[in-house]
């Protein structure tokens, strides 16, 4: 089976968030990009079919600036994926997500894709629109949301479950079909140490996105900010349990207006 | 400027329009200035019900495919519809709920009608003739405003941070939208079955507007029934700390935080949960958040809007009394 | 001149090992620590991981690093459990008398299999009767045709306990002093090795340290490690390339009671205002900064040097020496802004001072450093 993970640079979960100078994005200065939570999934999903379906290569594709896309393709390869092309976006990446989708479109046609699978969201943005566009542009069928994935080799289709607001849903899909993985059902290997080292000699395919669609509609970031500092609980002082129940329904009802 | 907004519609459970739908028709109605400038759409068995619920609302016209294939098949089909919908009512913004089909509906939708898209919508504005969203991004920890250009846009909003419509009963204008012919590959898939996930016996987690979560401060696995009871007595959904989850006190269902659910309800209440940047970031965009803790210094209290510090034993059972009072509860 | 600007991989390395130290170590190092155990579950990721036999080429199976790739890894550990890394990394020092002295028969008969799975290895020099003073050791080796029968007792032997392999060193004829101590690879199976008790300690409670006796094993000829009398060179050799990461474990230790201190001091009011903002408790971090950016610096330069092929005897001493100093300092500075909590065991800072005490006494304590600083440098002078 041929399998495409795309993956995204993002900045580690602890990062403290600072705005750029111009007030529109996070100032990049000093952030630590790393591959994260839900492409994590979706690369041990990867790498889980790989293993369980004889024959199957995993190809990481990834869309961004350098070197911070190089470096999440390398972390791809240290966990175990076989190839990684570089889909360079020059220094002002695209931010609106259908863009990236076509850009990744561009970089997956021509090569095999049986199966696409992301993250069903990147762990910044929080967008979750690239891969159901990538279907859409791939004329695939895509599912996001999805919490396991599984090949059944006998009716050669893909055996899977998806959350919804109904419960989980069951689903059976020959290929072609793009995947937006659920974090954190899988439990995502560690890359070894051996293949740390190995991934910084693999050679990483480098290509370069095309100008970006003119018909197409897009947005654009105008403001960044961060929320006001919370001050901190207002506490309730009260002498007795009951007191206390008392005062914070109050408050709840008269002040913060949120008890039904 | 008035803007002309389609606002798609998700069958519930009970095959009624959705409350994340209404809070788009509510959103829409803000937007476009009126319900002249708001057309829905609705597809499958049930579609003429929820054109139904969309008058009811104050939405006249809705483009309708009756197509009960739509009701299992992926999401592909129903994206073709809405294109057909798109080329008749020329809308220019799209809108649709954040539940998990609005999210995987935007960006197929997006890319088949050249659109921008966004998920997580919280506020939609006019700006100089421009259309503005913002949306919290790195799990709440910070908001971006983005201005569309060229016009068209594709918007999953926020559950709860659109206000529903008012009742508006109106005569429903129909127009039927025949099902494209569709390439056989969107339509191979299959669904097999729904089964319904344990997220204990109130709302579900994800779209609850109220949140009742227990967490290692509870000590023991016989002691989480005392969030459930405040929980049932808010008429709220159960959530845990990942310290609850890890230790198999409840199923990984249960849990908020960045490997769980990020929830934002009206009212989020953290007992014995001392606020793990983990957990932090899937419930700091609620609106409200309670701590219960006997800690101090736990860092939850510095992101709750209000806290009580002491034994959430003698704490918690007092507040599902108090609660049980106030609505009248036996 | 050296560049400790760090390389991708080197960020990829010591990533690896901060991942591994917060999320295996660093939730379980209390407990541990509590109740001396082994957490064997623990160590068993480390070696799946491959941090476990970091200086062993790896044509043998170890991850081939150099010193101071070690000491990123070795501090990153260290910040989480300096316990359970010096049972991480004694494998490093039990296997570099083989790497350094033994023939590419000995490293493929010895190196090979034992990196192939999870176990340990131990570095047996130190006797009861004395540790820095390696020249008087008292284990004896006498050959009996092609074989040598080993007597003698070694004690503080980190992992003896739970070792597959020792290397000994024992003296073919004590009247030569250290021009009679020899090297041996002994496996733990050998008729006559018997390792004793878990010594409770102080700290590094994860780590388990014991003695071994020897009673008449017999050690065949081929598990000599270089000539009869060149085990003491050996060691002192081995010593060399070992001391730099103990620099590295003691400044992960130290950085850990710097981070403690200060989110503290953010925290805790005093007289209206978070104690961050006294002077008193600034004077402390300000200090508390400084030792730590020399003591890093100092390891990283002594580590650039071995390296690139220099030996770095007065460089390392002078990085564990000062590292390991500091660290007790900066632990000690932690709890006191603390104050009495920080005396407190429900706090992890009473636990870091235990912890850094035993950098300033194995692989050689402070008082020998020192004498090795002094007699490298008093030769500039002669």
């Amino acid at each position: 089976m041929e399998i495409v993970v795309c993956v995204k640079p993002v900045p580690e979960a602890e990062t403290r968030l600072r705005v750029a100078t111009d007030g529109t994005a996070l100032d990049p200065e000093a952030v630590k990009f790393v591959l994260t939570g839900y492409d994590e999934s979706a690369v041990e999903q990867a790498l889980l079919l790989k293993e369980s379906v004889p024959g199957s290569k995993v190809h990481a594709i990834s869309y961004g600036p350098a070197p911070r896309t190089e470096e999440v393709l390398r972390a791809a390869i240290a966990l175990g994926c076989d190839q990684a092309t570089w889909i360079d976006s020059g220094a002002a990446p695209a931010t609106d997500p259908v863009d990236v989708a076509r850009a990744l479109a561009a970089a997956i046609r021509p090569v095999p894709h049986d199966l696409v699978l992301l993250g069903k969201q990147a762990g910044d943005d929080e967008e979750g629109v690239v891969a159901a566009a990538l279907g859409e542009l791939l004329e695939v069928p895509d599912f996001g949301f999805v919490v396991d994935l599984r090949w059944d080799a006998a009716g050669s289709r893909f055996k899977f479950r998806r959350a919804s607001e109904a419960g989980l849903e069951s689903w059976e899909a020959p290929t072609p079909l793009v995947v937006g993985l659920q974090q954190a059902w899988n439990d995502p290997r560690t890359a070894k140490l051996p293949a740390i080292l190995k991934s910084r000699k693999a050679p990483i395919a480098k290509v370069t996105a095309a100008a970006r669609s003119a018909e197409a509609a897009r947005s654009r970031s105008v403001k960044f900010e961060l929320p006001a500092p919370r001050t901190g609980a207002k506490l309730i002082e009260f002498k007795t349990p009951q007191e206390a129940a008392e005062k914070l329904v109050k408050v709840l009802r008269e002040e913060a207006k949120v008890f039904p | 400027m008035s803007r002309r907004i389609l606002v798609i519609g998700e069958p519930s459970a009970g095959g009624h329009l959705s409350g994340a739908s209404l809070e788009a028709v509510g959103a829409a109605l803000r937007l476009g200035g009126g319900a002249a400038s708001v057309a829905g759409f609705a597809a499958g068995s049930t579609a003429a019900a929820l054109a139904a619920d969309f008058a009811r609302v104050g939405v006249a016209e809705v483009y309708l495919t009756e197509e009960p294939r739509l009701d299992s098949a992926p999401l592909a089909g129903f994206v073709r519809a809405v294109a057909t919908a798109i080329a008749e009512s020329k809308p220019d913004v799209v809108l649709v709920g954040g539940t998990t089909f609005g999210r995987d509906f935007t960006g197929r939708c997006a890319a088949l009608w050249n659109a921008a898209a966004a998920t997580g919508v919280t506020e939609v504005t006019e700006s100089d003739g421009g259309l503005r969203f913002r949306r919290p991004v790195f799990g709440g920890r910070a908001t971006e405003t983005r201005e569309v250009e060229g016009g068209r846009a594709v918007l999953a909003l926020r559950p709860h941070a659109f206000p529903l419509p008012a009742e508006a009963p109106v005569a429903s204008k129909p127009h039927p939208i025949p099902l494209p012919e569709l390439p056989p590959v969107l339509l191979a898939p299959h669904r097999a079955g729904v089964e319904a996930v344990t997220t204990g016996s109130g709302p579900a987690l994800g779209d609850a507007s109220i949140v009742v979560s227990g967490g290692r401060g509870l000590r023991a696995p016989e002691h989480f029934h005392l969030v459930e009871e405040l929980a049932a007595s808010l008429g709220a959904a159960v959530g845990a700390s990942r310290a609850v989850t890890d230790a198999g006190w409840r199923p990984t269902s249960f849990q908020v935080g960045q490997t769980g659910r990020a929830v934002s309800p009206q009212l989020y209440v953290a007992v014995g949960i001392s606020g793990a940047i983990q957990h932090i970031v899937g419930m700091i965009s609620s609106r409200v958040i309670v701590a219960i803790n006997s800690d101090a210094s736990a860092p939850i209290f510095k992101v709750a809007d209000y806290g009580l510090v002491g034994d959430l034993f003698q704490i918690v059972p007092a507040l599902t009394s108090e609660v049980k009072r106030v609505r009248g509860i036996a | 001149m050296p560049d400790f600007s760090l390389t991708p991989e080197q960020e990829s390395l010591r990533d690896l090992a901060r991942k591994f130290a917060r999320t295996e170590m660093a939730p379980h190092a209390a407990e541990v620590d509590r109740t001396a155990r082994f957490p064997e579950e623990i160590y068993r990721k480390a070696y799946d991981l491959g941090l476990m036999n970091l200086n062993v080429p790896t044509e043998y199976g170890g991850s081939g690093l150099g010193v101071f790739d070690q000491c990123l890894i070795v501090e990153e550990l260290a910040y989480a459990c300096g316990g359970m890394t010096t049972s991480i990394i004694a494998n490093c020092l039990a296997l570099e008398p083989i790497i350094l002295g033994g023939t590419p028969e000995q490293k493929e008969r010895f190196l090979k299999p034992f990196c192939a799975e999870y176990q340990f290895a131990s570095f047996g020099l130190t006797e009861p009767s004395g540790g820095s003073d390696a020249g008087a050791l008292h284990t004896r080796a006498q050959r009996d045709g092609d074989h040598y029968v080993l007597d003698g007792e070694k004690c503080f032997i980190t992992n003896a306990p739970h070792a597959t392999l020792y290397t000994v060193f024992a003296t073919v004829d004590p009247s030569l002093r250290h021009k009679g101590i020899t090297a041996f690879v002994v496996p733990r199976t050998a008729q006559g090795v018997i390792p004793g008790k878990d010594e409770d300690k102080m700290g590094h409670r994860a780590s388990s340290t014991g003695t071994v006796r020897f009673e008449g094993v017999r050690v065949p000829v081929a598990n000599r490690l270089g000539e009869e009398g060149a085990g003491f060179s050996l060691a002192m050799r081995t010593l060399d390339q070992t001391r730099t990461p103990i620099g590295a474990l003691a400044t992960g230790i130290a950085q850990a009671a710097l981070d403690h201190a200060a989110a503290y001091s953010l925290k805790r009011q005093t007289f209206g205002k978070p104690i961050a903002q006294h002077q008193a408790i600034q004077m402390k971090l300000a200090n508390m900064a400084q030792a730590i950016h020399a003591a890093r610096l100092l390891t990283w330069h002594a580590a650039w040097k071995i390296d690139r092929g220099e030996r770095g005897t007065l460089e390392s001493s002078i990085a564990k020496c000062f590292a390991s100093d500091s660290a007790l300092d900066v632990a000690n500075e932690a709890i006191q802004t603390f104050g009495g909590y920080g005396y407190m065991k429900d706090y992890p800072v009473e636990k870091l001072l235990r912890d850094a005490k035993l950098t300033q006494i194995y692989e050689g304590a402070n008082e020998i450093q020192r004498s090795v600083i002094a007699r490298e440098l008093l030769r500039a002078y002669e």
